[in-house]
């Protein structure tokens, strides 16, 4: 009797073979539980690292303020805010002694005037 | 990059989105399953190392699941995971230098269920079969596995190897054709 795979011609129904040969295999039950359990760790690992990961940040930070060469901008600023600072002090004084010199000489040319 | 093309890690998602990702990521995993170690199976030969396969294979996934969930645009995803397993395999060959060194019908059946080596064992022709199929170059012989063992069609093994519809067609057929010519060619000596 002819195999059902084997036509009459003798020649092979590969196909047949290979749907029977290659059959879908189950995987051992023990495979769903370890890649579960290998998930959770890995998405427990990430977690964690992402936590450290924010810890290292903030730590960074810190050592960025403590860093003298990160002073310079803020003592730029200071710097050119005390320069302004000074220049308008300086105007307004300006102005005030201008006003002060002008009130002095209209006393003197009314002390002038009641003297004549 | 645009939105569109970015990869959030799953740790990265706020609790809500990662817990709804995990629920997806296991159906996604329970449906496929059988199909990654399949196909890891008769790739490398041996359930020890068809185990580890198929558990990175997942581990990969599940890190780009979201971002391939986005992008399938509602496709099935089986042809996405069963090409993160091709390119593994491919790996595995590569950096080891190695090939499958028990073959299939000898394989140590750690796996009860499983039956191939049994079924072989009673017919002789399946053994052929088997050890022809191993002798193919690797693309024919990785199709032949997306075809008949895990039941893929033309448009899912395609895009399971990065090729045309046309290409795997024609991929399939000369396949199937060498393996017909090799296992007449043994038969006639």
């Amino acid at each position: 009797m002819t195999e059902p795979s084997e036509r009459l011609t003798g020649t092979w129904d590969v196909e047949a073979l290979l749907s029977d040969a290659l059959r879908p295999i189950e995987p051992p039950e023990r495979l769903s539980s370890r890649v579960e359990d290998t998930l959770a760790a890995v998405t427990q690992a990430a977690a964690e690292e992402l936590s450290d990961w924010a810890d290292e940040l903030s730590e960074a930070e810190l050592r960025a303020l403590r860093d003298p060469r990160n002073w310079v901008r803020p003592v730029v600023a200071v710097g050119a805010g005390g320069v302004a600072t000074g220049a308008l002090v300086l105007l307004e004084l300006r102005r005030r002694s201008r006003q002060q010199s002008q009130s002095g000489l209209r006393a003197l040319t009314s002390g002038l005037r009641s003297r004549l | 990059m645009s939105g569109r093309e970015q990869n959030v890690e799953p740790a990265e998602l706020a609790p809500a989105a990662k817990a709804e990702l995990d629920r997806a990521f296991e159906d996604f995993y329970r449906a496929h399953l059988r199909d990654v170690y399949s196909y890891a199976y008769y790739r490398i030969g041996n359930h020890h190392d068809a185990e580890d396969l198929t558990e990175q294979a997942f581990l990969q996934a599940y890190r780009h699941f979201d971002r391939a969930r986005r992008e399938s645009d509602g496709r099935p995803l089986r042809p996405w995971v069963i090409r993160i397993a091709h390119n593994l395999a491919s790996n595995y060959y590569r950096d080891r230098s190695r090939r499958p060194q028990t073959p299939l019908e000898n394989a140590d059946p750690i796996a009860t269920r499983h039956d191939t080596e049994a079924i072989a064992e009673g017919r002789e022709e399946l053994r052929q079969v088997i050890e022809h199929l191993d002798q193919l170059p690797e693309d024919r012989r990785e199709a032949l596995i997306m075809r008949f063992a895990l039941g893929m069609d033309n448009r899912e093994i395609a895009r399971a190897m990065g090729r045309s519809d046309g290409a795997t067609k024609v991929l399939i057929h000369r396949a199937i054709k060498q393996l017909q010519e090799e296992m007449e060619d043994d038969g006639a000596e």
